[in-house]
């Protein structure tokens, strides 16, 4: 069996200072004072592995460690100990439209997020019709992002993201944001992913779609792991231990 | 091996798109648009001239030459390491939200100043044409040698200063007034002859110093450093960007959380 992730040992903690210090007199004063910090356990001692082509999704309550996790597979975290291990392409799809700078054309946002989800130049110019097509922007692409409607901006960025997709994707609640519609459009793409046999790790707060199309669920609470499983199990067990 | 230069090859791609979105940027809604990056210097340069020349009466050779030559490599400098940086924090919704090396960003500012740089070349070139005025083949190769030695001081300084800035925000306050004093501490407007003589070879550990004025003496005046201190210059500069590399990478951990 051959996995797409694992993850050993991962703990992550937080020492946010009582007070931000971002200025060198701060810090001058700091160092005769004992600086208090809020220690914050947001993971301790994780470790799951998840298989090419399975969908596994990870649940849990608002602060229970789920958004950092996501950040520490995709790296933007490192972790305090423990390692992560991505055995193939990994795109993550944490936020729509990364880098998008609204004073830029919608044609050179296309490129700049692009090239940060990580297309070559080349690539991009190939998919470009497409990527402008499925948003429908054909007239606005050489206007200026400020002038979209959130809807618009929302849907480049989309398909943006869809047109650079790789084997392993890594989704964020994505899903959570546009109107019916945009949803729909989540959704078609979120069921050709997975019958291509993409591998899925997905966090959402909605329980539908995570017991909808699971292989496997993680249950998250206070940044440890309570159980994974069935998901019709684990959900279970969320709905009882942590309501 | 061929994995490593495709990674290489992408950065690439994206360390150059980055630079040019910047610069579109910068003067995006400004009528005159590029020309500022041209005209600011320029205007810098008239009223330098203008005082320097009528009031302190400078009548070194060539006066504008030296004087338009210093003041473009020192607005280089200048532009340089504050976009240096500024970089990490000015582009901080993309660190916080992708996986990108930080290297990537802090090249692409600088490679804005870059730009804005060769464009101010072609004016320097042109003050030399209008005077008639050919500088030796040497002078051109120390300019240009000075220019990318120039550009190895600046990315030494943004490697450390990007994650530090994060840290400490004053920095971009403790280094608008050190660039001030660096104006009046580099020969700029003056010669460096124009310094006592114990001053002279103070003033001449300054890397900033060292270059504007040898690339000013070399082209006006066929004045050459010599070579021995060139070199041993050249070799320190790039043992500094090693240090400020291995700093930056000491730095770099957990820089993601204090944005």
């Amino acid at each position: 069996m051959s996995f797409a992730l694992e993850v050993n040992n991962v703990s992550k903690r937080f020492e946010i200072p009582h007070l931000k210090i971002n200025t060198l007199r701060g810090a001058f004063v700091n160092l005769f004072q004992k600086q208090s910090y809020e220690k914050f356990d947001a993971l301790k001692d994780i470790s799951f592995s998840v298989k090419k082509g399975e969908f596994f999704s990870i649940i849990g309550k608002n602060g229970s460690g789920k958004s950092t996790l996501l950040k520490i597979i995709a790296g933007i975290y490192t972790p305090d100990k423990g390692e992560v291990k991505v055995h193939c392409p990994l795109s993550p799809m944490l936020e729509l439209g990364i880098g998008f700078n609204p004073e830029l054309s919608g044609r050179d946002n296309v490129f700049v997020n692009g090239l940060v989800l990580g297309l070559s130049k080349k690539e991009i110019s190939d998919k470009f019709k497409d990527i402008v097509a499925f948003a429908g922007l054909e007239r606005f692409i050489d206007q200026r992002l400020k002038n979209y409607s959130s809807g618009m901006a929302a849907r480049l960025a989309f398909s943006v993201m869809i047109h650079s997709d790789k084997d392993f994707l890594l989704i964020d609640e994505v899903l959570a944001v546009g109107d019916t519609e945009f949803q729909a459009k989540c959704t078609e793409y979120f069921i050709k992913a997975i019958s291509e046999g993409k591998t899925i790790v997905f966090v959402s707060h909605g329980l539908d779609p995570v017991q909808q199309y699971s292989n496997r669920v993680m249950l998250l609470h206070k940044g440890e792991i309570l159980e994974i499983g069935e998901p019709q199990k684990v959900i279970q067990t969320y709905l009882e231990k942590c309501n | 091996m061929r994995a490593l230069y495709r990674k290489i090859k992408k950065y690439r791609e994206l360390v150059w798109h980055l630079a040019k979105m910047d610069v579109k940027l910068r003067y995006q809604g400004s009528v005159l648009g590029y020309i500022w990056s041209v005209l600011s210097p320029l205007l810098l340069f008239s009223v330098l001239y203008f005082v320097f020349s009528n009031f302190f009466k400078m009548n070194q050779h060539h006066y504008a030459l030296q004087l338009i030559v210093a003041i473009m490599m020192f607005g280089f400098f200048n532009e340089g390491t504050m976009a240096g940086m500024m970089s990490i924090n000015a582009k901080a919704n993309l660190i916080t939200k992708i996986n990108i090396p930080r290297w990537t960003i802090i090249i692409s500012s600088t490679l804005n100043s870059v730009i804005i740089y060769l464009l101010n070349v072609v004016v320097i070139i042109g003050f030399f044409a209008f005077n008639k005025f050919l500088p030796s083949w040497q002078a051109v190769l120390i300019f240009i040698i000075f220019s990318i030695l120039l550009y190895v001081f600046i990315l030494t300084f943004s490697f450390i200063a990007a994650p530090l800035f994060v840290r400490f925000r004053d920095l971009s306050m403790i280094w608008a007034v050190m660039i001030q004093l660096l104006f009046y501490g580099t020969p700029v407007f003056y010669s460096l002859s124009a310094a006592p003589a114990a001053m002279q070879k103070i003033m001449l550990f300054s890397p900033l110093a060292f270059i504007i004025h040898f690339t000013k003496t070399s082209l006006v005046d066929n004045h050459y450093p010599v070579l021995f201190q060139t070199v041993l210059f050249f070799l320190i500069s790039f043992v500094l960007l090693g240090i400020s590399l291995l700093l930056y990478k000491h730095l770099n951990k957990r820089l993601v959380e204090h944005i």
